[in-house]
C-alpha cells in the first residue's frame, strides 16, 4: 500500500523500562515463568486521584501510554483517535462474567462491563483530552494495531492534521492458562532470554501498551517515516516472500516477530533467505507474544532510527551494525496467521 | 477527485427475517421482533423481551450452510447466513474474482457460546468439546471463519466500537475505497444475545421490561436484540466495469466523538449534531434534501433526548420525517449500523417511511415526534442513518438513491 506519515511522539508501557527513564541503560528484563509482564509507571502524574481508583490496569496502562505519547510530540490538539486490541480488558471481562455468576444476575456493579468494552480507552482518552474528532478501535488478533495504523494513515491522506495511534493488550493469570490450553505457550519454562534457540511448539506471553503521536508531513520533531506498509493474512510462504521481496531495497536491519514457536518459525526464516548479510534483530523476547506486538516492533524500530542506536544490553545476540540506519523492516506475524510488513526510515 | 461508493449487494437475519425481503415484509407489516428468549440461559427469561432470532444453532446452520459444527459460535452463523444472502444478492459467485476487503464488526465475539462453558475452560480438572470453543470469545473469530469460509484473503479487520461498531465498518471500506486500496469492500456486523450483555445492560439500568418505547415520554430504556448484516460496497469505476446492479449511494458519513462521558451521551447531542452535519456535508445534500432519519433511537432515557435535541438543533421547525426501528430487531449493538443501512436502503427503494412502533406520548422536552405508522409511496431520495455507542462514539452514514 502507497502510505507515509511520520512518528512526532511516542510512548511504550511494557515489560523492559521503556516509559521513563534512559533505555540504552535499561537493563534486560527476563523471566523464566513463560510470561513478560508490564514494567508500570506510577499513574498519579497522569490521571486524577478519583478516577485511578476505578480504572482497572489496561485502562491505567492505555489512557498513561497515550498521555506520555502526546507529551513527547508537542502536539496541543489532538485529532482523531485510533486504537487497536485484540482483547481488551481482560480483567473487567472475566471479573463481569464471574460476577454474573457469583450474584446469580442481580445487583450487579456495572463498572466491569463498561470497562470491558473494547473501545472503554478511546472513550478514555478522548474524554481527557477533549479530543472530538474520529474515534474507531479495531479489535482484530495480529491485525488489531496495523489496522489502526492504515487508518490512521488513510485519515492525514484526507486531512487530519495529526492522529493519536496505538495499541494495548494485557495478560491476566486466567487468560494465560486459558491461551495454555489450546498451545498457545511453550510447555515447560523457558528463560526469555533463550527464546529463540529453545525451538517448541508455543511461545512465552506478553502485554503492552504502545502509543504514537503520527502526522502527514515531518517537523524537525519527527523521529522516523512509515514508508511502507503491508497486511498478509494467512498467506503461504510463497505470498510472504513476495511480499518481503517488495522491501527488499536498501534495508539495513530487519526487526522480526520471531518467538521461538517452531510451528511457524518458516515464515521468519524467508527473511534468512531473503535479506542475505542484512543484520536481524528479534524483539518478542522483551515484550513477549501478544496480538499487538507490533506495535512494540514499531516502537523499538523508531527509536533506533531517531537515536541511531540500539540498546545493547537487551541485545546480547547483536551482531555488527552498520554505522548509519536509514531504513528498517518489521516483520511480525501472530501465530501464522496475520502477517505484517512495515518499513521505517529515519528522517 | 476520490471515487464515489455504490451499494450493490445487502444480506440479514433479525429477529422479523432470515433475509432482506422477509424483513421488509416484516416491516411492512409492522410486526415486532420483540419477544422472550428461548436460547439464552438467564433469570430474566420471562422478565426481559429481546429480538432473538427464531432459529437455534442447529437451524442455523443449515442456513448458514455450514457442514462442520466444531467451534462455530451462534455470532458466526449469524454473519454467515447474512453474508451469504449479500454476496448472492451482488451476484459476487467467488470473492477472488475481484480483490474483495471484509470489514466485520462485533462488541462481544463469540461471548455467546463461550459464556456457557466458561468455568469449564477455566478449570483445570475439566476437559472436552467445549475446549473448540477457547479461541472464539475475541472479536476476531468471527471474522476470521467467515472469511475463510466464503474465501476472504485480502484486507480483513474487526471494528468494536460498542453500539455504532458497524456503522464504522461500512465507513471503513468506503474509505478504504474511496483511497484507491480495494475496489469493492463487504461491510457489516453480527451480534448474538448473551447472557453477558443482556446483564450489562441490565445492571446500567438501561432495559425496559416491556417493548421498548422510542422517542416516548414513558420510554424507560431498551431492549436487546441479535442479526448481522452485511452491505457490499463498490467503486464507481469497478461497479460500471462489472455491470453491477446498484441498489444506492453512500454518500456521506461521519464519526465524531462527544468527549462527554463513557457510557452517557451530553443532554445537548454535541455528537450526534456533529456527526449528522457533517456526514451530510460531505453527502452535498441540504438540510431539505434529508427524506427521511433511521434515529439511533434506543428509547433509553439518554439516548432520545440527547438524539432529539440534536435533531432539533440541526433541523430547526423542519425535522424530516424520523423514526427508530429499534422495536422490530431490538438493539441489536454492533450490527445496528449494518442492519439500519439496509433499511435506509429499502426505504429508498420501496419508497416506504417505516413506522416508530410503540410510540404513544410525545417528549416533553421535544417538539418532534416519530412516524408512528407505515407510510407509502413517499419519494425517499436521502435518508441518514444514525449509530451511538460507548465512549462517546456518534457515528452518521448518508445513503441515496443512485441517480446515475
Amino acid at each position: 500500500m502507497k502510505v507515509k506519515c511520520y512518528i512526532q511522539g511516542m510512548a511504550a508501557i511494557s515489560p523492559q523500562a521503556t516509559f521513563e527513564g534512559d533505555v540504552f541503560s535499561a537493563p534486560l528484563v527476563h523471566t523464566d515463568s513463560n510470561l513478560l509482564t508490564c514494567m508500570e509507571p506510577d499513574y498519579k502524574p497522569f490521571i486524577p486521584a478519583n478516577s485511578l481508583r476505578r480504572m482497572t490496569r489496561l485502562l491505567k496502562m492505555g489512557l498513561t501510554t497515550a498521555l506520555q505519547s502526546i507529551r513527547d510530540s508537542g502536539v496541543e490538539a489532538i485529532g482523531p483517535i485510533v486504537t487497536g486490541t485484540g482483547k481488551g480488558s481482560l480483567q473487567d471481562t472475566e471479573k463481569f462474567i464471574r460476577e454474573i455468576e457469583q450474584y446469580k444476575e442481580t445487583a450487579l456493579n456495572p463498572t466491569p462491563f463498561i470497562q470491558s468494552t473494547y473501545n472503554s480507552v478511546n472513550g478514555l482518552i478522548a474524554l481527557q483530552v477533549k479530543g472530538t474528532a474520529y474515534n474507531n478501535t479495531f479489535v482484530h488478533r495480529g491485525f488489531s494495531f496495523e489496522n489502526a495504523l492504515l487508518d490512521s494513515m488513510m485519515l492525514l491522506a484526507e486531512g487530519a492534521p495529526n492522529t493519536l495511534t496505538g495499541a494495548l493488550e494485557e495478560m491476566t493469570a486466567e487468560h494465560f492458562y486459558i491461551k495454555s490450553r489450546i498451545g498457545f505457550w511453550k510447555s515447560t519454562p523457558t528463560d526469555s532470554r533463550q527464546l529463540y534457540v529453545q525451538q517448541s511448539p508455543g511461545s512465552i506471553a506478553g502485554e503492552g501498551a504502545t502509543f504514537f503521536v503520527l502526522t502527514g508531513t515531518p517537523t524537525a520533531h519527527s523521529k522516523a517515516a512509515l514508508t511502507g506498509f503491508k497486511m498478509l493474512y494467512k498467506p503461504t510462504e510463497a505470498k510472504v516472500a513476495a511480499g518481503l521481496a517488495e522491501f527488499k531495497e536498501n534495508v539495513d536491519l530487519v526487526l522480526t516477530g520471531r518467538n521461538g514457536d517452531s510451528r511457524y518459525e518458516h515464515f521468519y526464516r524467508q527473511v534468512d533467505t531473503l535479506f542475505p548479510g542484512v543484520p536481524q534483530l528479534p524483539f518478542k523476547h522483551l515484550c513477549g507474544e501478544h496480538d499487538t506486538a507490533g506495535a512494540f516492533g514499531m516502537w523499538l524500530a523508531a527509536q533506533i532510527l531517531h537515536t541511531q542506536q540500539v540498546p545493547a544490553q537487551w541485545f546480547p545476540m547483536l551482531e555488527a551494525l552498520p554505522a548509519n540506519i536509514n531504513r528498517i523492516l518489521l516483520y511480525n506475524h501472530f501465530y501464522g496467521e496475520q502477517h505484517t510488513m512495515i518499513v521505517l526510515e529515519r528522517v | 477527485m476520490a471515487e464515489r461508493v455504490f451499494i450493490t449487494g445487502m444480506g440479514m437475519i433479525t429477529a422479523i427475517g432470515d433475509n432482506v425481503a422477509e424483513n421488509l415484509g416484516q416491516l411492512r407489516q409492522q410486526r415486532s421482533g420483540l419477544g422472550f428468549t428461548s436460547y439464552i440461559d438467564t433469570i430474566y427469561q420471562q422478565v426481559l423481551p429481546v429480538a432473538e432470532v427464531k432459529h437455534n444453532n442447529d437451524a442455523l446452520f443449515a442456513l448458514a450452510g455450514i457442514t462442520s459444527h466444531e467451534g462455530y459460535t451462534r455470532t458466526t452463523l449469524l454473519g454467515l447466513t447474512a453474508m451469504r444472502e449479500a454476496l448472492r444478492q451482488a451476484g459476487i459467485t467467488d470473492v477472488q474474482t475481484a480483490p474483495t476487503g471484509f470489514i466485520n464488526a462485533s462488541t462481544v465475539g463469540g461471548m455467546c457460546d463461550t459464556e456457557k462453558v466458561y468455568f469449564d475452560i477455566v478449570d483445570p480438572t475439566k476437559s472436552g468439546t467445549f475446549l473448540q470453543y477457547i479461541d472464539t470469545l475475541d472479536c476476531a473469530d468471527c471474522t476470521q471463519r467467515i472469511a475463510d469460509t466464503v474465501g476472504f484473503t485480502e484486507h480483513i479487520a474487526t471494528i468494536s466500537t460498542a453500539c455504532s461498531s458497524s456503522a464504522n465498518a461500512l465507513m471503513f471500506g468506503a474509505r478504504m475505497i474511496k483511497q484507491g486500496f480495494m475496489p469493492r469492500m463487504v461491510c457489516g456486523g453480527t451480534e448474538a444475545l448473551t447472557r453477558f450483555t443482556l446483564n450489562g445492560f441490565n445492571s446500567l439500568k438501561n432495559v425496559d421490561k416491556q417493548f421498548c418505547r422510542p422517542f416516548d415520554q414513558q420510554r424507560t430504556g431498551l431492549n436487546l436484540g441479535e442479526g448481522a448484516a452485511y452491505l457490499v460496497l463498490e467503486s464507481e469505476s469497478f461497479a460500471k466495469a462489472n455491470n453491477s446492479r446498484i441498489l444506492a449511494e453512500f454518500t456521506g458519513y461521519c464519526n465524531a466523538n462527544e468527549a462527554f462521558h463513557p457510557t452517557s451521551p451530553s443532554p445537548d447531542g454535541d455528537g450526534a449534531y456533529e456527526a449528522m452535519k457533517a456526514a451530510l456535508a460531505m453527502s452535498g445534500r441540504t438540510l431539505e434534501e434529508v427524506d427521511y432519519i433511521n434515529v439511533h433511537g434506543t428509547a433509553t432515557l439518554n439516548n432520545d433526548v440527547s438524539e432529539g435535541k440534536a435533531l432539533e438543533r440541526l433541523f430547526g421547525n423542519n425535522v424530516p420525517l424520523f423514526s427508530s426501528t429499534k422495536p422490530f430487531t431490538g438493539h441489536t449493538l454492533a450490527a445496528a449500523g449494518a442492519i439500519e443501512a439496509i433499511y435506509a436502503v429499502l426505504a429508498i427503494q420501496q419508497g416506504l417511511i417505516f413506522p416508530n412502533l410503540n410510540f404513544k406520548e410525545k417528549m416533553e422536552e421535544l417538539n418532534i415526534s416519530p412516524v408512528t405508522e407505515l407510510m407509502e409511496g413517499v419519494s425517499v431520495n436521502n435518508v441518514i442513518s444514525n449509530s451511538f455507542g460507548f465512549g462517546g462514539n456518534n457515528a452518521s452514514l448518508v445513503i441515496s438513491k443512485y441517480e446515475g
